[in-house]
């Protein structure tokens, strides 16, 4: 009797951490689930599983004006998904949704590879990014919040930010 | 029959007048639009390492205005609350060498007289930069309504495009913000020559 109740107490647990963690998105925020539902569409796949327990720490390890931190990776994407220039800028708007502005876009030539970013308001006080990295094989997805004090480092240098955005997604895929 | 072919035209004429008003009024003057088409510059773009595209204008230009609070900002935020937008296009290339004047003749082609005026062409103080500043102005010749900055480097191009009234002279308030460059400008005299002198290209 006792070895069912600890049975079932673990079962729980284990639901209720799959529950929280290995979810692209929690119910809180239909938002990214939604943008997630869209990119998986695009590329008719699933994103990768467990992303929830990165998000978990990444959130943990975020810079104090960056919140709300989440992430999704398509691997093994198919190449002919990514078209070239206008047309994915065009696919990739229509996947963000009218409410966010493009703001950076990052195309490395020769690789082929693609950041884009969006932005909108959010609130009086925050704005809100959604990335989006694309490269030969993999895509990445990015939505955060971030505070003022973060706006002010993207409109100094948005060309350097863009670059370091691109780093980041390319180090999610690696790691 | 004649009266309903009358009326037909009659509306048609009508419909094409109003069109024509329409598209009259609804453009910019020639020649008066500040938003330089720097979407697609093919020549650079297929040499280029990397291209980056920033476009801050309508809402997120105003959110980014609010956020400017600081003391620092003070002037910065006086010359940004005008702009309807800051576009830049930088590209990079692997080596010198890797781009020539004439992939750049697309953008050069717009900035001609009598809508653009250069204003400004002189080296940077960093190293192999060339910086030139493009004004347009109001047909009055009074109202500044955008302005261009080329930086040429050996392997970086840059295109900032501000839209709306600008103080040339409060411009290095917005230096280093927005993706417009660090200009640095030399201000020794023999760097000098040739500047502030409303050159017409």
């Amino acid at each position: 009797m006792r070895n069912h109740s600890e049975l079932i107490g673990r079962a729980i647990l284990s639901i209720a951490l799959l529950q929280m963690f290995s979810t692209p998105a929690r119910a809180g925020d239909q938002e990214f689930h939604l943008l997630v539902e869209r990119m998986s569409a695009y590329y008719q796949k699933r994103p990768m599983r467990f992303m929830g327990w990165l998000n978990f720490l990444a959130n943990r390890f975020t810079p104090h004006n960056v919140s709300h931190f989440q992430m999704v990776i398509f691997d093994d994407i198919e190449p002919s998904r990514t078209p070239p220039g206008d047309d994915l800028e065009s696919s990739l708007a229509s996947i963000v949704g009218p409410s966010y502005q493009p703001f950076v876009r990052v195309h490395e030539v020769r690789s082929g590879d693609w950041t884009c970013i969006y932005t909108r308001e959010s609130g009086k006080t925050s704005f809100e990014m959604v990335i989006v990295s694309i490269d030969s094989s993999d895509a990445v997805l990015m939505k955060m919040q971030l505070k003022p004090e973060a706006l002010r480092d993207w409109v100094d240098e948005p060309v350097k930010k863009g670059r370091d955005s691109r780093e980041e997604a390319r180090q999610a895929e690696v790691n | 029959m004649n009266e309903t072919y009358k009326r037909i035209r009659t509306n048609v004429s009508l419909a094409f007048f109003g069109g024509m008003l329409l598209g009259v009024f609804s453009l910019p003057a020639f020649g008066q639009n500040p938003r330089l088409d720097i979407k697609n510059l093919e020549a650079l773009s297929k040499k280029a390492s990397e291209v980056v595209d920033v476009n801050l204008d309508g809402p997120l230009l105003k959110l980014a205005s609010r956020f400017m609070t600081d003391e620092d900002d003070r002037e910065a935020l006086e010359i940004v609350k005008n702009l309807t937008g800051v576009y830049v296009k930088s590209f990079t290339f692997e080596k010198p060498g890797d781009y020539s004047p004439a992939d750049a003749e697309a953008i050069r082609s717009q900035l001609r007289a009598p809508a653009w005026s250069r204003i400004l062409s002189a080296r940077s103080r960093r190293e192999g930069e060339d910086v030139e500043i493009y004004l347009m102005t109001a047909a009055d010749g009074g109202k500044v309504l955008g302005m261009a900055i080329l930086s040429v480097e050996p392997t970086e191009f840059t295109v900032v495009n501000i839209v709306g009234p600008i103080d040339i002279d409060k411009l290095s308030r917005l230096e280093g913000k927005m993706g417009i460059p660090r200009l640095e400008l030399d201000t020794t005299e023999s760097s000098q020559k040739g500047a502030r002198q409303h050159e017409k290209p």
